[in-house]
């Protein structure tokens, strides 16, 4: 671990704190998009754009760039705001979120090229298309990692476990996959619809490397992707427990996928992360 | 007897390396086409990537396999997987080409496709062997439904040669095209000679292969044989039929087609493919669309699934061959 390396975490929370307003403020301005989602992922978010990806915002089909990859790929309210607040789209353009006509539409899609690097949405085949760039980068002997944030939903679909094999079987140690684990899908908490625990001790038989991290905790976050990529012969998971509405007391653990919030009610969110106590 | 207690001389008299080919091909060794046309890609263009879904030698990428084998990845038996992996090597910069049999890579991921394939127009090359009902496999094994699946597909193109000496040219076209292309394919059981004057195939591009004004016979795959059989009995009989080869099957040659239809009296689409969805329906499309009216009939498996069998049986049972296609045109022909 090189702390020179390091974002300072004060910093860090800070950038989070104005992603989670933006994920407010688009989701209020039309009714639309995954407020519960985006605020339980507003720290990782912030831990992939502005301490892990090596990206370059003056140009952004940098052969030797990271990928990332969105296969929770509704989860955009948090991923445009992480991208404008990183430089890699204009900020004025949240303000066309989910607007018919706008690139910024509520499943991410390739109107946002280049910077989707695979169009998911329909679920578990993030992962796939991910193992497909990590073995080319492994075959031009590029640096890039590939990474991949996945839903714990979406590890009922069985493509997921295809491909997980295949990553292992491959030695994609450049793969690193991010899961999500908020425990909320459609019907409720995902324990419910299926036995996904635990997660860590399948993906290990299936022959990967995993930490299980607290998803709002920057120095377990640094340390599970500095694991990852030290690990030079098997893919690797990062498990990271969150916490759906996280940062707003009043959201905290609400689990709704499909949450509505009234504009009266996001006033008093962006109130409570303007600091009120 | 070896040291081992195996009996060598029996197992070397197996083939145990390719279940779907018949021991007479292996014994007369008759070339593997489209084998032999991708690894000669594949030697100049190193960016060529074949994958495969536990079925190598079936689909004669134990060629690449043996001869250049970082450019070949085993996928295991996944097949939605395998394309999604296709997909990003592509994103990556390689040209994949992804093989199974035609059944499974258009029905077990025609999701994978639509989304990481046609959609964001990758240069995944998909090549599907054991086309329609061609084999003993039965049901589980008959792509009947192929081409109607991946000719709905926006952005993707879709070619069925007539025959293996046509498989150089398909895979020079695949490759040509920048963009996702289907190619359904079936394996040689005997050496296979283009005419000389055969002209090449392309993409988008009919080929007449036998003129004639009475009737015109639209086929793709193995129905062209099937077709210039026919044509061969109605001459005899003093009917003059044309066979079209529709090898691109998208983007189809409406114009040649057009021009085609003007020209004959009875139309007939010869498919060994469902007759909904597949080549019958995309001609049907083009003369509504065009305003013209003929007497219209497809060859084709009708809209029943079929059984394991051999290619004879089975095509006759169904209705695909030469017989039922000249029956169909004399019945249609005032007398």
């Amino acid at each position: 671990m090189k702390a020179d390396n390091r974002t300072k975490i004060s910093e860090l929370q800070a950038i989070a704190k104005t992603i989670r307003m933006d994920v407010i403020r688009m989701v209020a301005r039309h009714g639309q998009g995954y407020v519960q989602q985006g605020l339980g992922a507003a720290d990782l978010f912030t831990h992939l754009y502005f301490q892990e990806l090596r990206l370059d915002s003056s140009d952004l089909k940098w052969q030797d760039r990271d990928r990332f990859i969105l296969s929770t790929a509704h989860n955009t309210a948090v991923y445009y705001a992480t991208l404008a607040r990183a430089g890699l789209i204009y900020p004025e353009m949240l303000e066309d979120y989910c607007v018919d006509g706008s690139v910024l539409e509520i499943n991410a899609s390739e109107r946002l090229t280049p910077l989707i690097e695979c169009t998911c949405g329909s679920l578990g085949q993030g992962l796939s298309v991910a193992a497909g760039l990590a073995m080319g980068a492994k075959l031009q002997q590029r640096n890039s990692n590939i990474y991949l944030m996945l839903g714990d939903g979406e590890l009922e679909e069985g493509q997921v476990w295809e491909a997980a094999l295949f990553a292992a079987t491959h030695k994609l140690s450049n793969l690193i996959m991010v899961i999500d684990l908020n425990y909320m899908q459609v019907e409720g908490d995902a324990r419910n619809v299926a036995a996904i625990d635990p997660v860590d001790s399948k993906l290990e038989n299936f022959g990967w490397q995993t930490t299980v991290i607290n998803g709002h905790d920057f120095d377990e976050m640094f340390a599970s992707f500095e694991a990852a990529k030290a690990d030079k012969e098997r893919p690797s998971c990062i498990i990271a427990h969150t916490i759906p509405g996280k940062g707003v007391p009043f959201l905290e653990g609400q689990k709704s996928h499909n949450m509505v919030l009234p504009p009266h009610i996001a006033i008093d969110a962006l109130d409570w992360l303007g600091g009120r106590p | 007897m070896t040291a081992s207690g195996k009996d060598t001389s029996k197992s070397n008299a197996l083939h145990l390396d390719d279940f779907s080919v018949k021991q007479d091909t292996v014994q007369h060794s008759v070339p593997k086409y489209y084998g032999e046309a991708l690894l000669a890609a594949a030697r100049a263009n190193i960016s060529i990537l074949a994958l495969t879904a536990d079925l190598t030698a079936p689909t004669e990428t134990d060629l690449v396999r043996d001869h250049l084998p970082n450019q070949f990845i085993m996928a295991g038996i996944a097949e939605a997987n395998m394309v999604g992996v296709g997909a990003g090597l592509a994103r990556a910069g390689f040209i994949p080409f992804v093989h199974s049999f035609s059944v499974f890579l258009s029905r077990r991921s025609f999701d994978q496709i639509a989304m990481q394939v046609a959609y964001p127009k990758t240069n995944v090359k998909l090549v599907g062997f054991m086309p329609g009902i061609d084999s003993l496999l039965g049901v589980s094994h008959q792509a009947i439904d192929d081409i109607a699946l991946m000719r709905t597909l926006p952005n993707m193109t879709v070619l069925e040669p007539a025959s293996p000496a046509d498989y150089e040219d398909a895979v020079a076209a695949t490759l040509a095209h920048e963009g996702p292309v289907y190619l359904r394919l079936y394996r040689a059981t005997k050496q296979d000679l283009r005419p000389n004057n055969l002209p090449s195939l392309h993409v988008g591009k009919i080929r007449c292969l036998h003129a004639g004004s009475d009737a015109a016979i639209f086929a793709t795959g193995l129905m062209v044989e099937q077709a210039l059989h026919a044509a061969i009995n109605l001459k005899q009989q003093g009917i003059n039929a044309s066979v079209i080869d529709c090898a691109s099957i998208k983007p189809l040659d409406i114009e040649g087609i057009l021009n085609v239809i003007k020209q004959s009296k009875i139309i007939v689409s010869a498919e060994n493919h469902s007759v909904v969805g597949g080549l019958g329906s995309a001609i049907a499309e083009v003369m509504a669309s065009s305003n013209i009216a003929r007497p219209f009939f497809r060859i084709g498996v009708q809209d029943c699934f079929a059984e394991g069998g051999s290619r004879d049986f089975l095509f006759k049972k169904y209705g695909l061959t030469a017989d039922a296609i000249t029956a169909k045109i004399k019945q249609a022909i005032p007398s």
